[in-house]
């Protein structure tokens, strides 16, 4: 029957069938280099997808899991926005429930409080649960804004014998650094580079897993097992 | 009430990295864009995972809205349905139907939600409903779940040419009543 069809009525058709998604992939991108030089071809296409629009009324409306827009604004904005509130930035940490960050938040009294009871803190305070998704590392981490130090308690999880656990800082859109190693026991106490000392409210911290002693190249060689925001206490 | 004026000024926003804007039109529009792609993967976890992907190019494209001069609920259910056929392409499966079913009974559209998916006039229905029971059948399936050629062929049982004939007969049809 196409050979009774004119070409611009045979350009209608292919334009349907283009709207429709019936074409196979590679006959998708051949039409979509007529249709980049093609206004007419344009027209056609833009014509069918106005029809069919109608159609879509036929879509039944289904609300999405909540998680899903906390998930989708973390991958798309990072997980912080300074301009917002903390409660708001708390929403947005992934994986992390608000039971998660009470509990972070009084084992993070209990750190400072209880092994050193002989600081007493006056500096900003930041937490930050590095967790992985599935819940199988999870390590707790304070910082003092007070003494510069980030201390570390893995509350979940231990290294592969023979393996490490790295600790990374990654402000912004730059390469994570190293912050060094945690021990066997999944503790650590660290002191924050000077630079980073500033940065420390929208840093994000990450582990990998990397061979005895870290990672030899100053970036993360092996899986990157649990991120974690920080955020003022 | 969130009307399709509001729609449109919300995607001229997010164009400018409004991320507020942004916040508004996956509240507006999310109900009705993973309808979409529930109805063409019949698959949650996938579905889950379109919705995201799709509201990620909205983010990143909603700069082209402007110039393309279609309606912003057409603009954003193709992307949606485009984005799930990918994704089908990609896959091929498509079990947990009964999944999506409860989750559709469990949760309606708010109001707002209802408003908007009620749009003008349905003129291609009228036209649908002129040719044959079957061909219409394969029109919508091929619309609403995304339906290759091969896949109308085997639920219709039918050879591939056959149902590429009947198709193409359909959309001239069509066209030609949506023209009158």
């Amino acid at each position: 029957m196409s050979e009774a069809l004119t070409p611009e009525e045979e350009n209608r058709v292919l334009a349907a069938e283009y709207t429709l998604r019936l074409m196979t992939s590679e006959e998708e991108r051949a039409f979509e280099l007529r249709l980049a030089e093609d206004r007419a071809l344009e027209r056609d296409v833009a014509d069918w997808v106005a029809h069919f629009a109608d159609l879509a009324d036929e879509y039944m409306p289904v609300v999405p899991p909540k998680a899903l827009k906390a998930r989708l604004t973390t991958d798309l904005f990072g997980a912080t926005d300074k301009s917002t509130s903390l409660w708001s930035r708390l929403g947005l940490w992934q994986g992390f429930s608000l039971a998660a960050t009470a509990a972070a938040a009084v084992m993070a009294v209990m750190l400072i409080t209880q092994p050193a009871p002989q600081v007493p803190t006056s500096g900003p305070l930041f937490v930050s649960e590095i967790a992985a998704e599935d819940d199988s590392l999870r390590v707790l981490a304070v910082y003092d804004g007070a003494t510069g130090g980030l201390r570390l308690t893995a509350t979940a999880g231990q290294a592969e014998t023979g393996r490490d656990f790295e600790l990374w800082a990654i402000v912004g859109d730059n390469p994570p650094r190293s912050l060094g190693v945690l021990t066997d026991d999944g503790t650590g106490n660290i002191l924050l580079p000077d630079d980073l000392q500033g940065a420390v409210g929208g840093m994000v911290l990450a582990i990998s897993d990397e061979p005895d002693g870290g990672s030899t190249t100053g970036a993360p060689t092996g899986a990157v097992l649990a991120v974690g925001q920080v955020t003022d206490l | 009430m969130t009307t399709i004026a509001d729609i449109d000024k919300m995607i001229s926003r997010v164009a400018l990295g409004d991320r507020s804007a942004f916040s508004d039109l996956y509240d507006a529009t999310s109900a009705k864009l993973f309808g979409v792609a529930l109805r063409v993967l019949n698959n949650t976890a996938s579905a889950e995972d379109v919705l995201q992907e799709t509201y990620m190019k909205i983010w990143r494209y909603a700069d082209r809205y402007a110039s393309n001069g279609m309606s912003p609920m057409t603009w954003l259910i193709t992307i949606a349905r485009n984005t799930a056929i990918d994704r089908l392409r990609a896959t091929k499966q498509t079990d947990d139907i009964a999944d999506v079913e409860d989750r559709m009974a469990a949760s309606g559209p708010t109001p707002e939600q209802s408003a908007i998916a009620g749009s003008e006039a349905a003129r291609i229905v009228g036209c649908l409903d002129e040719l044959p029971d079957d061909r219409r059948a394969a029109v919508r399936g091929a619309y609403l779940e995304g339906d290759s050629y091969a896949d109308l062929a085997a639920k219709f049982d039918v050879p591939l040419n056959t149902m590429r004939t009947w198709l193409r007969r359909s959309l001239i049809a069509l066209r030609e009543c949506m023209t009158q």
